[in-house]
């Protein structure tokens, strides 16, 4: 790494540090009270330039690089997970376009993703972790496509803008399509009332004939199972960063009350109760921290980090809302207490246990590349 | 027109030691930050850009190499450019010697309209090296300004809030301002600014990069003696508690002060 890029790697990081401690946590408990970003929250976020932190310099952004992208989630995480999860979303669907889009495609929608939010968009009412059982479609007409379907469950969904779109170009062909809200045929449906990530939208789109051009199509027809797995890999490098900002969140709070708390006449610290459960909350939170950098910077030297990325979710996921657990129950009667953010940290790692792919489908894909080796 | 904003690199931490010797701060091996003052003098200078395309800000500030790291924080905020003085030469220097160091660089800039510094660094609290560096460039100087605006054609016109006062003060260009921290809510520097920051002109001066009197320099130049520093230890004083109806405390009250002779 050149000193230049460390440099503005470390003032970004301090630049993330000061905005999430002025601007996002105190946002982090009304965000989970009210299920909403705050008015004019994502408008000061995009208007600070988070939408372009990864998004290369010729689009508009920063250009930051995988390593340092994740890095920023974690740290933001710290605050409040809902944004951050708002962030990986977009910077997924980002990472899609830039792979597979065409140029033209890239240059009518990327310079946008600035100060518009993306949603890659693969669940359906008829299923999640089975692309193949779709119905939503594109179909051939003369020299463009139509696209009709139903996308539920989208982070996101109703805030973006832009989405990335699955669905069968043949009985058994899976193609991703870009659509745009302000397109003729699309509007939005039912938000879904989550118990965790409460910040962030998580919605329908409805899809009624909209029409689109091949320079639309990422990828080639047949490649939107390739590039659903792609979305997920590059979700979980950052779930894994945001997972890692949970816990440090948690092992704040249980030291902070630690310190200050007393059972009998001995201070909590004393305890090697306590001991024992600081300790695995912080083991977990360094391991998850390891898995996520580590894929990251696969990523970032052109190495598969399909696996390891798999890994950074799935352990930090159960790792997170294990530590939460541990944190309510040092706190005790006020872990459990909704004045606190303890039990929401819980609820916003178990969403993490599902979304991107389920833990149970994370365990067989790190297996089944293990077999493969 | 040319805004020179001066601005000084502090620790991140309170929790700063004092070095036994020469009874200053010990800011070695402490991590640095911008000092929080000086972003709002920053901020005034990029509105002030804002309103004027055609204007330049320089920042300025004088320190060991790892300065330039918040030089270049001003820089993605939106400055121009950033000069850090640096040299063995300037270590050890007080209020003045600092002040005469910069105010010979922002000559050395040249053709500067404003001179913008915070209030104050919150390592040492002095708020007196804008003022310095106003007497050694013979210029005028408004402190502790709470609101600031170009009036007129060569003209600055700004609000001190004083104790139990406000002041409006209209100085002719070029002038010095140390500006309040009420003024304005610094930016934040947008990650794609803080990459486009590192295209963008920043220039250490060294000792023979600039015309000095090596007299006024560093700690030889430096009339500050710090002989002690000190926390004061709280001073025990016998309580004499004042007894009965208001009017017999009154009494009691102003027969003790007049028993130690102080009415």
């Amino acid at each position: 790494m050149s000193s230049t890029t460390a440099a503005a790697e470390k003032l970004l990081l301090q630049m993330v540090d000061d905005y999430t401690a002025r601007e996002i946590a105190p946002q982090d408990m009304p965000m989970d009270a009210d299920g909403d970003f705050p008015a004019g929250f994502i408008q000061k976020l995009t208007d600070t330039g988070f939408l372009g932190l990864m998004l290369p310099q010729e689009f508009g952004g920063a250009g930051f690089g995988p390593e340092v992208t994740a890095t920023a989630l974690n740290h933001i995480a710290r605050g409040n997970a809902s944004t951050a999860v708002t962030l990986e979303g977009h910077f997924k669907t980002i990472d899609q376009i830039l792979k597979f889009g065409t140029p033209a495609l890239q240059q009518q929608l990327l310079p946008s993703a600035n100060d518009r939010i993306f949603a890659f968009s693969m669940t359906e009412a008829s299923g999640g972790s089975n692309p193949m059982g779709i119905s939503s479609t594109a179909t051939r007409e003369g020299d463009h496509w139509v696209i009709t379907g139903d996308k539920i469950m989208i982070t996101n969904g109703g805030l973006a803008q832009v989405y990335c779109v699955l669905v069968k170009t043949a009985p058994k062909e899976l193609s991703v399509f870009a659509v745009d809200q302000d397109m003729p045929g699309f509007s939005f449906g039912k938000r879904e009332d989550f118990i965790g990530l409460r910040g962030t939208p998580v919605g329908e789109i409805v899809m009624d004939h909209i029409i689109v051009d091949d320079d639309h199509l990422l990828g080639k027809l047949g490649d939107g199972g390739m590039i659903g797995d792609s979305a997920h890999d590059d979700a979980r490098i950052l779930m894994g960063a945001v997972l890692t900002g949970i816990m440090e969140h948690d092992l704040k709070i249980a030291t902070d009350y630690a310190k200050e708390r007393k059972a009998g006449d001995k201070p909590l610290t004393e305890l090697q109760v306590t001991h024992r459960k600081v300790a695995d909350i912080a083991m977990r939170k360094e391991t998850t921290k390891l898995l996520y950098q580590r894929a990251a910077q696969l990523k970032a030297t052109g190495q598969p980090y399909s696996e390891e990325a798999a890994m950074a979710k799935a352990h930090g996921s159960r790792s997170a809302v294990s530590a939460g657990d541990d944190t309510l129950q040092i706190l005790a009667g006020y872990g459990y207490s909704r004045e606190y953010p303890v039990e929401h940290l819980i609820r916003d790692a178990r969403a993490m246990e599902i979304a991107e792919g389920t833990v149970e489908k994370m365990r067989s894909a790190i297996a089944n590349a293990e077999f493969s080796k | 027109m040319k805004i020179v904003v001066c601005i000084k690199q502090v620790p991140e931490t309170n929790d700063v030691t004092i070095d036994p010797v020469t009874h200053n701060l010990d800011r070695r091996g402490l991590a640095g930050v911008m000092n929080p003052f000086d972003k709002n003098a920053v901020e005034q200078a990029l509105q002030l850009k804002d309103a004027d395309s055609d204007a330049e800000v320089v920042l300025l500030s004088m320190g060991p190499d790892d300065y330039a790291e918040s030089l270049r924080e001003g820089m993605a905020m939106g400055a121009d450019a950033g000069v850090l003085l640096s040299d063995r030469a300037f270590a050890g220097a007080d209020t003045l010697a600092t002040g005469y160091v910069i105010a010979q660089a922002i000559k050395q800039i040249g053709d500067v309209d404003l001179v913008l510094f915070g209030r104050q660094a919150v390592d040492a609290d002095t708020g007196q090296v804008g003022p310095i560096v106003a007497e050694f460039l013979h210029q005028p100087q408004i402190t502790y300004a709470a609101s600031l605006r170009l009036s007129g054609t060569n003209e600055v016109t700004a609000e001190r809030l004083l104790e139990d006062t406000k002041q409006t003060l209209v100085a002719t260009l070029p002038a010095v301002v140390s500006v309040r921290s009420e003024l304005n809510t610094p930016r934040y520097p947008a990650p794609r600014n803080i990459q486009l920051s590192f295209a963008k002109p920043l220039t250490v001066w060294h000792h023979d990069d600039l015309d000095l009197d090596d007299s006024r320099l560093g700690q030889a130049g430096s009339p500050t003696i710090v002989t002690k520093v000190y926390a004061p230890e709280p001073v025990k004083r016998e309580l004499t508690p004042l007894t009965g109806t208001p009017t017999e405390a009154a009494s009691q009250l102003i027969t003790a002060l007049k028993t130690r002779q102080l009415i």
